[in-house]
């Protein structure tokens, strides 16, 4: 189904609100380059919920599958993707994002600290925004923020979790998430060293 | 492989030593209890010999010091025919075997390496202090809610002090001792900060402290 039948009366107001949470992310990007001289991002994505995977959301949920009930409880169907070059700049991101304060985080997830069973990091931040169309006039948004390397793990994690057959799919998954822990370890690594030249 | 030696019979002493080193391993003979206890408190070894009749302080009780400071490196005591009620001491107290003296080099030397075997073979591979973990076969660490993969060499310098809490190591020992001379000290202090940024990411409750040319682990409750 197309994305604007599906919205309806929705989709220009959701939008208007990605256009405007994706400039307030790039000025908070901008302000943390001005402060450090230096882009702390190497890019930022924003979609909105595709039909399909919305529907399949809400069934997954036990939730009424209309794009009603989806307002109401699915925080991301707007999300925005930061991916930075160094752990730290995803912890000055996430800092920047709370003590703006123009909108209200209403909830905040470390997979950095504490992966998913998987191996899944990123650090995840959902937003209070104001909207005209609900109810309560609110809409939560979804802001994922994490580093090259994690990006990078979860294209292909998300690859193999959407192909149907795979041989060896125990083996990839425990390959899977063993290079997340070196990866996560390398970021680790490059983040002491980054500190190290910064300091001299 | 690294032996201390302890007896305060200098005649005796420099047979030993002589024998053990012709063995192959690396010796460092000191003469009584005191010194014994000062040494293995900065220096790491993979075995240890120690007399029991000794002035300053006797065998077993360096024994029950080493033990105390989660310090589980093999230990063979040397007792005199005289002292059952001493060899039955030491090995409450934490002494893996002992020998009566006088014995034949050649058993010394064959109840030495089969210690040595022995302690390798059931040597852990998890190793585990506060809210850490680390394993030494995937080289995973771990805390509650977050795991890692270390390099091999931080595993292992990382691995010496989980395994004894309460040593602090000079750097110049982890230098020579345990990385035989392949990494420089300050390739010992980048791992430190490796080790110490991953277990603040983890949310580990220790930290490797350095100072002094020295490192210990500290315990952090607070983090």
């Amino acid at each position: 189904m197309e994305e604007r039948e599906y919205y309806g009366k929705y989709y220009e107001p959701l939008q208007e609100l990605k256009g405007e949470v994706l400039q307030w992310l790039d000025d908070i990007v901008a302000a943390i380059a001005g402060e450090q001289g230096e882009v702390p991002v190497e890019h930022i994505r924003s979609r909105i919920k595709s039909p399909e995977g919305l529907q399949e959301k809400l069934k997954r949920k036990g939730l009424q599958e209309n794009v009603e009930e989806a307002m109401c409880q699915i925080s991301d169907i707007i999300g925005f993707r930061l991916v930075t070059h160094f752990v730290g700049d995803v912890y000055r991101i996430v800092q920047y994002i709370k003590e703006d304060g123009r909108y209200t985080v209403i909830k905040e997830k470390d997979y950095i600290s504490s992966p998913k069973q998987n191996g899944y990091r990123s650090y995840h931040v959902i937003l209070e925004c104001p909207f005209c169309g609900t109810e309560n006039e609110r809409l939560r948004v979804e802001i994922q923020i994490r580093t090259i390397a994690m990006d990078c793990w979860a294209s292909l994690e998300h690859e193999m979790r959407y192909k149907k057959h795979i041989e060896n799919a125990a083996l990839i998954e425990k390959e899977l998430k063993r290079c997340a822990g070196e990866m996560a370890s390398t970021d680790l690594s490059m983040q002491t060293l980054r500190d190290m030249i910064r300091k001299e | 492989m690294r032996l201390l030696y302890a007896e305060d019979e200098m005649g005796l002493s420099m047979a030993v030593t002589e024998v053990l080193k012709m063995e192959g391993f690396e010796v460092t003979a000191v003469m009584d209890g005191l010194q014994a206890d000062e040494i293995l408190q900065k220096e790491h070894f993979d075995m240890v010999i120690l007399d029991i009749m000794m002035p300053g302080m006797q065998g077993t009780e360096v024994a029950e010091n080493m033990r105390r400071r989660a310090d589980y490196t093999p230990v063979l005591l040397l007792t005199a025919k005289a002292e059952t009620e001493d060899r039955i001491d030491g090995l409450n107290k934490g002494a893996d075997d002992y020998l009566a003296k006088p014995f034949a080099m050649g058993e010394l030397v064959a109840r030495v390496n089969a210690m040595i075997r022995r302690n390798r073979e059931y040597q852990k591979t998890i190793l585990n202090v506060s809210n850490v973990t680390l394993n030494l076969e995937s080289n995973e660490l771990s805390a509650i809610s977050g795991s890692l993969i270390l390099s091999a060499r931080e595993a292992k310098l990382l691995a010496m002090f989980l395994e004894k809490e309460v040593v602090s190591y000079s750097i110049d020992d982890i230098v020579t001792q345990v990385f035989q001379g392949d990494v420089g000290t300050d390739e010992i202090t980048l791992y430190v900060a490796y080790l110490n940024n991953k277990l603040t990411q983890i949310h580990g409750k220790i930290r490797l402290i350095e100072e002094d040319g020295k490192i210990h682990l500290k315990k952090e409750e607070s983090v």
